[in-house]
């Protein structure tokens, strides 16, 4: 029964992640139309067999600009997570490895950052910083370090009782290399889900700060930038909010199930 | 009486030292950043001399430690100063947009408590069947769709179902109250969704894990109903993971108000929050900064003295 279910989660949640990679790797090298050419001439064309998502209010073709943003989404997820993981790394292992006052002052910081609703610090981040694809990434990955902190802290303060990083102190091998080549490693396997849940919050997060202007800048677009653009003409052009908000959906779906699949595994592997 | 008196002091201890840490670096970061509230207020023609003055006027120009003791004791007196950008005092600002806030946060728990307490129950007590598959199905759909694009869905909905629909209506509570709570229920439960979810979640899991153990079979096996063994002891003895969950929703629904508020052009701190980060506005946004933070600490601090009087075994930890 876990095994199938486990099973179900793994297989939709990769579905579902495969549909938006093939928009982004085919508007790599093709989109229907220019997803910036404009053409008054067809603006709020309902969708038909030329303009299957229709075209929005500069008459711009829908599906060309949700490929076109499908790429924007896809980057600021997973580079915001490396930036995240990355901050994570460097400060949760030393103070998991260390301890005592190492430990405390990470953790000190950490846990003040984490008082903050993280949408607040992104949104104040990126204001003082100025509204930019970069910055978001940027704040985004410092939001969501203190998470990847604590998973490499608990993850190090377990191993580090292991005989085999004992064995390694005892034959004199440096503190830095024990954590990068033996701890690291090692920790994977919880960083995992940490890591695809993360990507599912990011994407909610960055699309939300598109929304409100604050993420990815014009002529740039990111599928949350496009339902901010979309907003004005909802209700006399719907398609233009469905199929962004469609897309969105499903990639932050996928991301939860593969993330769920991931969770029933392991505990299943617990038991 | 030892035991609980020490507990409670140790949390308030906790609770006074994260407060300050948060005001620390909120007026840390705010210090730090490119920007000059003197600037700001009298604009990019002014004369040195105007902005020394002003800076004076304004206690710039004193110790960071003197700026930051002065907004301390601002933050506690609800005395902030004035808004670079508004030219009215920050606490008023503040003060005048919290009703729509709190008022989409209230309605946002009734309908999370509401809607995710039921399910659970209803889910938990056959767990595998059809009906659990479905809502558990439904749960993880509904828990991946940002607020805001459920917001601009609904909106998009209504507006094909009900002739009469019109977003962005907003009725002050002094003035229609009814018409208030009314134009707060639409984002209030778009922002609720996701949350059922999430709640729903934790509490069929909780439900699930006190169904199997010893003293539930034990209430059986003495022939009490259903009912009984879930409302006496099912339901107490899971309120522990509820009022934990329930602090993470309140936290997450009044981060999420700030974007809804935007989709349903309803004036709360969100929308003053964007304000004050379109102009630079720094008194008015490190204000708010801590305000949000100081809610939102103080729920997972009042989650856990709830959590203590729902299960005395906290205590002892």
């Amino acid at each position: 029964m876990k095994t199938a279910s486990s099973r179900i989660f793994f297989i939709t949640g990769y579905i579902l992640i495969g549909i938006i990679f093939a928009l982004f790797i085919v508007s790599i090298f093709w989109t229907p139309y220019d997803p910036n050419m404009t053409n008054p001439a067809i603006k709020l064309t309902p969708p038909c067999a030329e303009h299957l998502f229709g075209t929005d209010n500069f008459g711009r073709d829908t599906l060309s600009r949700v490929m076109y943003a499908s790429k924007y989404t896809i980057f600021i997820s997973f580079a915001g997570i490396a930036i995240a993981l990355a901050l994570g790394l460097v400060t949760g292992i030393p103070a998991g490895y260390y301890g005592g006052w190492t430990d405390r002052g990470i953790m000190l910081l950490s846990n003040s950052i984490m008082c903050f609703p993280g949408i607040l610090l992104a949104l104040v981040a990126v204001a003082v910083a100025g509204p930019s694809m970069y910055n978001v990434v940027w704040a985004l990955g410092l939001v969501f370090a203190p998470t990847f902190a604590r998973v490499c802290r608990i993850g190090t303060m377990e191993l580090k009782q292991r005989d085999y990083i004992t064995h390694a102190k005892v034959m004199g091998i440096s503190s830095p290399r024990i954590m990068a080549v033996h701890i690291l490693p090692n920790l994977t396997a919880s960083l995992l889900p940490a890591t695809v849940i993360g990507l599912a919050n990011m994407t909610l997060f960055e699309s939300g700060m598109s929304y409100l202007g604050l993420g990815v800048q014009p002529p740039d677009a990111s599928f949350g930038k496009l339902l901010a653009d979309a907003q004005s003409y909802m209700t006399r052009a719907p398609w233009l909010v469905i199929f962004p908000s469609l897309m969105l959906i499903i990639y932050i779906l996928g991301l939860y199930f593969v993330s769920e699949g991931i969770r029933i595994k392991s505990s299943k592997g617990g038991n | 009486m030892g035991r609980k008196t020490g507990f409670l002091i140790s949390k308030i201890l906790e609770l006074l030292a994260t407060l300050i840490l948060v005001s620390l670096l909120t007026f840390v970061a705010f210090s730090v950043i490119p920007g000059d509230t003197a600037q700001v207020i009298l604009g990019p023609d002014a004369s040195q001399a105007q902005l020394d003055a002003l800076r004076a006027e304004l206690g710039l120009d004193k110790p960071l430690i003197v700026q930051y003791l002065n907004w301390l004791i601002g933050l506690f007196t609800f005395n902030l100063g004035k808004s670079a950008a508004f030219g009215v005092p920050v606490s008023g600002l503040i003060a005048e947009r919290l009703p729509v806030t709190i008022g989409m946060s209230i309605i946002a728990l009734i309908f999370v408590i509401g809607i995710s307490y039921p399910l659970s129950i209803l889910s938990a007590r056959r767990p595998g069947k059809i009906l659990d598959q479905v809502f558990s199905v439904l749960g993880h759909v509904l828990f991946a769709i940002p607020p805001f694009v459920l917001s601009l869905l609904s909106i998009i909905a209504a507006t094909a179902l009900f002739s009469g629909f019109r977003a962005g209506q907003y009725y002050r509570p002094e003035d229609d109250f009814a018409g208030f709570v009314g134009c707060l229920m639409l984002p209030s439960f778009c922002i609720a969704l996701p949350k059922i979810a999430m709640t729903f979640k934790y509490m069929r899991s909780s439900i699930i894990e006190q169904s199997s153990s010893e003293y539930v079979k034990n209430a059986k096996g003495h022939g009490l109903t259903d009912f009984r063994i879930m409302v006496k002891h099912i339901l107490p003895n899971s309120n522990v993971s509820a009022i934990t969950v329930i602090s993470i929703v309140l936290s997450d629904i009044l981060a999420g108000s700030l974007i809804v508020e935007q989709v349903f052009n309803l004036p709360g701190l969100g929308r003053l929050l964007l304000a004050g980060i379109a102009r630079r506005d720094f008194p008015l946004l490190s204000g708010m900064v801590f305000y949000i933070a100081f809610i939102t600490v103080l729920l997972y601090f009042a989650a856990d003295i709830l959590g203590s009087i729902a299960d005395p075994r906290i205590r002892l930890k």
